[in-house]
């Protein structure tokens, strides 16, 4: 190793089999010297590197990380360096919302042919990586005293609760619906009889989506359900059709408003990211101190409805379950990113947390590099092809090496 | 005659401790309209007044929602355990009286099949002064399970507010005697006895198999908010976290509102859908745990209802349990 006062940076890279590897493999074979800071971990392709292995690198002290796969053009499997190039699009500004040092992560193209072009990065990131120091995840630098003006408050909906009972209440009696799902005084309703309809109103209390109930088996053993919806609720249906969750025609629809063409209010998010991203991660570490796991956040959310969440997967375990630190983070830029594209802004997760942690601030960083970056709103059109599971040849790459 | 002490001479005993290395927690406001239970580094944090219960209990300082119980590295071919302790430090914790009340129940389950250290230790080098009630809300419901606003059971100090930022003293044991020496006067002003939330609810017989549970519990999302901010729930589960270099053994709350709190190996899971969890949770509160150890394990906080996203909580599960009785009697 080179001499430098002691530290000597360790830098993970997922490299792609078919390009950056064998890039690497000729680097070698050609002598070409570049530092052995470097971990190569060999994948299939950059479609398939989940944005859990960053995380997981920095966990494990890495104090780089470089993802390298092929040439836009170049892909062994067609298109999986389009669809990785996309999700970084996304999980770049999460990262900064959460006050990551970007300087650390880094994105290339490197072939076959390249061995030169793979000793000119390693070289280059080794060098930045030192210049930087170490690497501490998540580590606080003091308390950040900012904190966000919150979720606003409800707005009043204008629907008339009369007529809202009468509908309930005839779709029960004449078994078009076998549940009602909406809000009564105390929080949801779940009205499964005609006498149930009475307790419902458009203004009742709900730190929930009711679109979350919809994913319920229990709620879906009772029949056809019936949503009493807001812009939020219907935003969410939309990309529950968008993702073959839901067939619209299986479920009635109440609503007094359409779902809501007014961009969302970004203000609490800008305010963060005036901050140093030092001062960033110390806010939220200090609210991710509070988070027990209790998992409001995601119960809470229409559209977080896998069967078994990855947090809760154990073979391997790729998210600590323990509520440290580690743990805590790691689960919150999961969900967080599994929501990118997908997040309707309902503010269901924030309501519900019993830690008062506006998680809703992750999710609009995704949503905002979304509008920015592809002109794509979550839940605006059900027809949409959803943002991630798709690729444009022009999706921007000035962040890749 | 009695012996008070000021709001002043309150925060000088915190600030004491403080100095001496001790840790100290109580209500403090974490940010605007959240109060939560949390160690505090300044004595000045302190709340004791102005809200009727934080979003959380102090169960966290006894046992911690994340608690390392070994770790382990490997040297060569060679495993090393090291035992994990718990901290030295004594602790000063400032409660609500429901929430000292549910350290006794408490004791039983963690000493009963096998002694928990862990948590042994943190109960003895903790004081806990609770600050009788003066006020109560809708989710309140102390009067209703056999307690006050002015309980005394698990606290070793409780504290009447007596107006203008004095405080009657009265210590339950040597340990909140201790708390107190020369730092309370001798008055004769003693408190009045304020009479806490009306009684909500006659606590019902539970009936296992009753239409009830699903009529008052489908709304459940299924998420631990109420367990975790409950001061008597106490599941936890044992974790391995670590890589092929080291690692530890850590305990981890748990809920029993988890879908795969009982998923078996098999694939079966005997409580398939939420109403089966949330009779799980109300049965164990009223039925099993008095049961195995005598006192129910619910204090009447009501935090679960005040954390519930869905608007439930066991207060109002028992109130149409109750309900269902009612229809069900013949007339």
């Amino acid at each position: 190793m080179s001499e430098t006062n002691g530290f000597e940076p360790k830098i993970v890279a997922y490299v792609c089999n078919w390009c950056t590897y064998l890039g690497a493999d000729l680097a070698g074979t050609n002598r070409l010297e570049y530092p052995p800071n470097v971990r190569l971990i060999r994948l299939p392709c950059t479609g398939r590197i989940d944005f859990n292995l960053i995380v997981k690198a920095f966990e494990m002290s890495a104090d780089a990380v470089l993802v390298s796969g092929c040439h836009p053009g170049d892909c062994h499997y067609t298109a999986g360096n389009y669809h990785a190039r996309r999700r970084w699009m996304l999980f770049r500004p999460l990262l900064e919302a959460l006050g990551f040092d970007l300087r650390r992560i880094h994105f290339t193209w490197i072939s076959a042919a390249e061995g030169r072009k793979f000793q000119q990065v390693i070289a280059e990131i080794t060098e930045s990586a030192r210049k930087l120091g170490p690497y501490r995840p998540y580590e606080a630098n003091g308390e950040s005293k900012w904190r966000p003006a919150g979720l606003p408050p409800p707005k009043r909906r204008s629907g008339d609760d009369a007529s809202l009972r009468t509908t309930a209440r005839e779709l029960l009696a004449e078994g078009k619906a076998g549940v009602v799902i909406g809000r009564g005084e105390r929080g949801p309703v779940l009205a499964r009889k005609p006498e149930d309809a009475d307790r419902l109103t458009w203004n009742g209390a709900s730190k929930i989506a009711l679109t979350a109930y919809l994913k319920r088996k229990e709620v879906r053993a009772l029949g056809k359900p019936a949503i009493v919806a807001g812009p939020a609720d219907l935003r969410a249906l939309n990309v529950l059709e968008q993702e073959s969750q839901i067939r619209r025609e299986d479920i009635h629809v109440i609503a007094a408003e359409g779902p809501g063409a007014a961009p969302p209010d970004f203000s609490d998010l800008d305010a963060l990211l005036q901050l140093e991203p030092g001062e960033r991660m110390a806010y939220w570490a200090g609210e991710f101190d509070r988070c027990v796991k209790c998992y409001a956040c995601r119960q809470a959310c229409p559209l977080c409805y896998c069967e078994r969440c990855i947090v809760d997967k154990n073979r391997p375990q790729a998210i600590d379950t323990s509520a440290h630190a580690r743990g805590n983070f790691a689960w919150h830029i999961t969900r967080a990113f599994h929501l990118a594209g997908r997040c309707v802004g309902c503010g269901a997760c924030t309501r519900a947390c019993p830690a008062g942690i506006d998680l809703r601030l992750l999710n609009q960083a995704a949503a905002r590099a979304a509008e920015r970056q592809f002109g794509y709103r979550a839940g605006a059109d059900p027809k949409a092809e959803p943002l991630v599971g798709v690729y444009s040849l022009t999706d921007k790459e000035e962040f890749i090496g | 005659m009695s012996r008070i002490i000021t709001e002043a001479g309150l925060r000088e005993l915190a600030e004491a401790w403080l100095r001496d290395g001790q840790a100290v927690a109580g209500p403090s406001e974490v940010k605007l309209g959240l109060i939560q239970y949390r160690p505090i580094t300044a004595a000045a944090r302190l709340l004791f007044d102005g809200f009727v219960h934080p979003a959380n209990s102090i169960k966290e300082f006894f046992f911690p929602r994340h608690e390392p119980l070994y770790r382990y590295r490997l040297e060569g071919s060679r495993v090393v355990l090291e035992d994990c302790e718990p901290p030295a430090v004594k602790q000063l914790v400032f409660a609500r009286p429901c929430d000292a009340a549910a350290l006794p129940v408490l004791d039983h389950v963690f000493n009963w099949d096998c002694a928990d250290e862990f948590y042994n230790r943190r109960r003895e080098a903790t004081t806990v002064v609770t600050l009788a009630c003066s006020r109560y809300d809708d989710e309140c419901f102390c009067t209703s399970v056999g307690l006050g606003p002015a309980a005394e059971q698990g606290a070793d100090a409780v504290l009447f507010a007596l107006g203008g930022g004095a405080f009657e003293v009265r210590p339950t044991t040597a340990k909140g005697d201790a708390a107190f020496a020369d730092r309370t006067e001798e008055s004769d002003r003693t408190a009045t006895p304020f009479a806490g939330p009306p009684r909500r609810v006659a606590l019902p017989r539970v009936e296992f198999d009753s239409p009830v549970w699903e009529d008052a519990t489908l709304e459940c999302l299924g998420c631990g908010a109420c367990a975790y901010t409950c001061p008597t729930c106490h599941c936890f589960d044992i974790v391995d976290e670590g890589n092929a270099a080291g690692g530890m053994r850590a305990k981890n709350w748990d809920s029993c509102q988890f879908s795969l709190f009982t998923l078996h190996a098999s694939g079966h899971n005997p409580r398939h859908a939420q109403p089966r969890r949330q009779r799980q949770r109300i049965y164990h509160k009223f039925h099993i745990y008095p049961e195995k150890f005598g006192p129910i394990l619910c204090t009447g906080c009501g935090n679960c209802a005040r954390q519930c996203p869905a608007g439930l909580g066991v207060l109002n599960v028992l109130k149409a349990i109750e309900a269902s009785h009612a229809e069900h009697l013949p007339a």
